[in-house]
């Protein structure tokens, strides 16, 4: 029964990173930036999460308001910093890096440096009893968004105009703007979804793992492992990572408690060496 | 080929540094002011600890006016980011650019550690006033450094009393979860220590790393065989136990002692709610002390901070500073001879909201440990005291020659909490 | 200012200042300026990487904090100082490097500097969880200076010794820049197609300079260990790394003095801002943003584009 307890926290705490991975791989895979500000629209996400649910107590208007005022502060980074270094990596890489310093020096301003929880929304309160074990309904909450999440980002990439100019974005810009396709619009809307997908990890995560100065940091590095292992640029990869993540650390710290720091730095170790490109990346 | 057109701006730039750098070797003024350096971290991860230990010390040394034995006291604040090399670097710029005659406050062991060294080396007196515990700062050993006092805490002694106070309820068997880094292998092991001492014994030990987002698997892992859990989990980690703790519907299955009231620090308690009714903790201070001297201290503390109640941070900064004000009356103003400053710290003794302060002979703290349990109090969730423990000093339950006499330090028995032969093993 | 000449000049001059400065000033500006003196190697090593190999790397710190761990560790748990410990450090740091590059040679781009990251990150890690050995986020005090003739303890004699490393060590990079082996990484920085084309193995190249990069960095990480009189985990942060990638920025990629002023500068702003704000953190960023934006070439950047529009319109 331990077992099972083990398995359901690793899938939950993969769900998160999925969310996490996912905005990251995806904004990589079409426009090759490597998107240091994701752990700030994480954090920053959450906190304005954690304000909503303070002034109206709705968990629901928390998850909307937070993922569209990120999405928009993404799309205001994306058109007026991003663009202008084009296929330039490094000055890319340096903008959003200085990015993530302002914001985290902002929220820590804004919100002040005491660890905050979100409340749990009120159904998911209380757990599922199995014998001698209780188990959270708020991380069974979270496995059921995740999958949803992921099962819906995998229809509209395969099943929709949309997702398949993105995987036309993804393979080659050139053509895909000489066939027509707005990229810059392209651009624009993946790199504020991706914003808004981290942005909604940070509102679920935070009755779990709680907000504080530096949790933008350890979102960031967290999702670099994912992505890592999975390969950058593939939905697939960012969930069988944040999976294999997830179970990796949770089965690590129950076991092998004295290598609880590295048992997330072992898979992705391992992958660099025996396939540096990921399990699923491309190029 | 470079270096040809940069020749000129290399010149320009030597050229601003040397008048920057030029200017800034003009000497300071010197008057009769005392100026106490103030080294607390107010950005980082300590920033809300460093802040509330700095209204602290600003509101005692407001108290008395901002002066004493006709002296003006000025304070000069540097931000240490709660990082070591920052800390010592802002404790040379207090000392050697902007004259400061003591130093006070350090929340990150870290930095302390960074600090006392700095402090020794260049006769400084250190007057440690925030959380930064590691207990051998102040015994015998090599850290051991004559210009050091320290009026807040050290772990052993938050701890030792907790184990008293457990067996006196009963328990025999304890779990613990405790951060695994060096305070809380220390603390952790003071509690194992004096409880099998008494006749008890720690059945399971637990250590997540500091940060640990997931507790889950330690918590899934809890010997139910146990009288109670034994926590010590400083920050966000505090915060993110308390509440799966009862996600993990652990709540009235096992009874939560909590050392130094991590778990059920103020800040945390209204986010955690009710599920921590009921919660046992031990700390040198609670904010529903019911003394007039802590009353008054609560009521000015929540004003100058937004309503918020003082943990232990607060009361620390406050201490602290009234230490160094006697001191400096009992000289007369006179900071110049250092040793005679060092010999009038290490004489105080005065009343203070945490309860009774005096310092043992390696200057370090003497003060009251209360035993907690959270109750509604007027509809607010709060720690409430339910026992004192008076007169605890650094080495509680020994006296210093006994707590030498233990053949193992806490260094050498994480792992071993369980073998109450070994914590009880004798030189 | 005439060519070979002037820059002669002016080399003199800085010279001349920094041999002075410690006579005039007050011992923490003297400290500072030893600060400003060992960043500055720490920015040249990575301009090594950088500006000339075209490798921009988001873990330099891992190699900075290994070298002073090194010495932390040698003389703390095993008694072993000055002479040994140093190169032991340097030896150290290379070490790493090579581990590292063999690793994150095998991508571009941005895999590169992704894998840079984790990788130091993992150093990092190592060094914050196995804390019977190195402390944890305590750290190591209680470093001493080695004692090679004459005490370093007084911090004017310690900048002294500090200024002669340092210069020698530039002195040395700006050597491997002129060398043939600088010129081919800068053709591999231009187009490692057309590099391999030619015939050179390219692999082999950007591994030499991420192991030298490192060498370099070591030895500064080494100095600031013996500077602070302390080591800790913030030494390997991500934080370091990106401030080193800043001042080479800021400075000017690719010309070993620009970021040997954006250290300098960077030291200077740190210091002064922190005293001021408790928003260094915000500073910084602001700075990245501008730089990028306004001065992607940075101030040697900016300055050569002034003397070409002034003198070739």
């Amino acid at each position: 029964m331990v077992w099972v307890i083990h398995v359901l926290n690793g899938v939950a705490i993969g769900m998160l990173l999925f969310l996490l991975a996912a905005g990251l791989s995806l904004i990589y895979g079409l426009m090759k930036i490597l998107n240091l500000t994701h752990g700030s629209f994480y954090l920053v996400g959450g906190y304005i999460g954690l304000t909503v649910m303070q002034r109206t107590g709705s968990f629901v208007l928390a998850l909307i308001v937070a993922a569209a005022a990120v999405a928009l502060i993404g799309t205001v980074i994306e058109r007026y910093f991003l663009r202008r270094f084009h296929l330039d990596e490094l000055p890319q890489t340096l903008v959003t890096f200085g990015f993530l310093f302002i914001f985290a020096d902002l929220s820590l301003w804004i919100w002040g440096g005491d660890p905050v929880m979100l409340r749990q929304p009120r159904i998911f309160a209380g757990s599922l009893s199995m014998g001698d074990y209780n188990y959270p309904f708020y991380r069974l909450f979270l496995i059921a968004v995740g999958l949803v999440i992921a099962g819906g980002l995998w229809w509209f990439q395969e099943h929709t105009r949309l997702g398949t100019m993105l995987r036309a974005g993804v393979d080659d810009a050139e053509i895909a703007r000489a066939l027509g396709i707005n990229v810059s619009l392209l651009f624009t809307l993946v790199f504020a979804a991706g914003a808004a997908l981290a942005a909604l990890g940070g509102v679920l995560a935070a009755p779990v793992l709680s907000l504080y100065p530096g949790a933008d940091f350890d979102a960031l590095i967290l999702a670099f492992v994912v992505v890592i292992v999975g390969g950058l640029g593939s939905l697939k990869g960012a969930l069988v990572g944040a999976l294999l993540v997830g179970l990796l650390d949770d089965f690590g710290k129950a076991f092998f408690p004295q290598f609880a720091l590295f048992t997330v730095f072992v898979p992705m170790a391992f992958i660099l060496v025996v396939r540096p490109t990921g399990l699923f990346g491309r190029r | 080929m470079a270096i040809k057109r940069t020749a000129p701006l290399g010149l320009v730039t030597a050229g601003v540094v040397a008048l920057t750098l030029g200017a800034a070797s003009l000497p300071v003024r010197a008057d009769d002011t005392i100026k106490v350096g103030v080294l607390v971290p107010l950005s980082g991860n300590f920033a809300p600890n460093g802040q509330q230990t700095l209204t602290g010390i600003k509101m005692y040394f407001d108290e008395i006016g901002n002066a004493v034995a006709g002296h003006k006291i000025e304070l000069i604040v540097e931000d240490t980011q709660g990082k070591p090399d920052v800390g010592v670097t802002k404790a040379r710029k207090l000392v050697e650019r902007d004259g400061a005659q003591v130093l006070t406050g350090i929340v990150s062991s870290g930095v302390a550690l960074a600090v006392n060294d700095y402090s020794r080396e260049n006769k400084v007196p250190l007057v440690l006033s925030g959380d930064a515990g590691a207990d051998e700062l102040t015994m015998p050993g090599p850290l051991v450094n004559p210009y050091l006092v320290r009026t807040s805490q050290n772990g052993r002694s938050v701890s030792a009393p907790a184990a008293d106070w457990a067996y006196k309820q009963g328990w025999r068997k304890v779990t613990v979860i405790g951060s695994d880094y060096a305070g809380g292998v220390d603390t952790i092991h003071a509690f194992a220590q004096s409880f099998c001492q008494l006749g008890g014994q720690v059945i399971q030990e637990q250590w997540p790393p500091i940060g640990t987002s997931d507790f889950g698997p330690y918590l899934t892992n809890l010997d139910r065989k146990a009288d109670g859990l034994v926590t010590f989990n400083p920050g966000a980690d505090g915060l993110r136990l308390g509440q799966q703790f009862s996600e993990f519907g652990l709540k009235g299955k096992l009874t939560v002692l909590d050392i130094y009231g991590t778990i059920v620090y103020e800040p945390n308690l209204p986010q955690l709610g009710d599920a921590t009714l009921g919660m046992y903790s031990s700390l040198f201070y609670s904010p529903m002390i019911k003394t007039p001297e802590n009353e008054r201290f609560v009521a000015e503390f929540r004003k100058r901070s937004d309503g918020q109640l003082p943990a232990n941070e607060g009361p620390n900064g406050y201490v602290g500073a009234h230490a160094i004000a006697d001191a400096v009356k009992a000289v007369n103003g006179d900071l110049k001879d250092t040793m005679k400053f060092i010999a009038a710290l290490k004489a105080i003794k005065f009343p203070s909201p945490k309860g009774d302060i005096s310092l043992d002979k390696y200057g370090q703290v003497i003060q009251s440990m209360y035993i907690r349990e959270v109750e509604k109090v007027d509809g607010q969730l709060g720690n409430v005291p339910i026992a004192t423990y008076a007169n605890v000093d650094q080495f509680w339950p020994f006296t210093d020659t006994e707590f030498a006499a233990y053949k193992y330090t806490y260094k050498e028995l994480k792992g071993s909490l369980t073998d109450c032969g070994k914590l009880l093993a004798k030189k | 200012m005439t060519g070979r000449v002037g820059s002669f000049v002016a080399c003199v001059l800085v010279l001349a200042l920094l041999l002075v400065l410690p006579q005039t000033m007050r011992p923490y500006y003297v400290g500072l300026v030893t600060k400003m003196l060992i960043f500055a190697l720490f920015a040249m090593s990575l301009d090594l990487l950088l500006g000339y190999a075209g490798l921009a790397s988001l873990g330099h710190a891992a190699f900075f904090g290994v070298a002073a761990y090194t010495i932390a560790l040698l003389l703390l748990r095993a008694g072993i100082g000055g002479w040994i410990a140093l190169p032991a450090a340097l030896a150290a740091s290379t070490v790493t490097g090579a581990l590292i590059a063999a690793l994150a040679l095998r991508a571009r781009g941005s895999y590169f500097l992704m894998i840079t990251f984790a990788l130091a990150q993992v150093v990092w890690s190592v060094a914050f969880g196995w804390r019977s050995f190195t402390g944890g986020d305590d750290g190591l005090p209680g470093i001493a200076r080695p004692n090679f003739g004459w005490s370093l303890d007084s911090t004017v004699s310690f900048y002294y010794f500090v200024l002669a490393v340092v210069g020698l060590a530039t002195l040395l990079l700006a050597a491997i820049v002129k060398s043939p082996f600088g010129r081919a990484l800068r053709g591999i920085r231009e187009s490692e197609s057309r590099m391999q084309a030619l015939g050179y193995d390219v692999w082999r190249y950007q591994f030499v300079a991420f192991v030298l990069a490192a060498a370099f960095a070591g030895l500064a990480g080494a100095l600031y260990a013996y500077f602070n009189r302390f080591v800790g985990t913030e030494y390997l942060h991500v934080i370091q790394s990106a401030e080193a990638l800043i001042m080479v920025i800021l400075g000017g990629a690719g010309t070993l003095i620009g970021p040997a002023i954006g250290a300098a500068l960077i030291v200077f702003l740190e210091d002064y801002i922190s005293s001021l704000t408790q928003h260094w953190l915000l500073v910084l960023g602001i700075i990245y943003v501008l730089v990028t934006v306004l001065a992607p070439r940075g101030l040697v950047g900016l300055v050569v584009d002034y003397r070409q529009r002034r003198f070739e319109p």
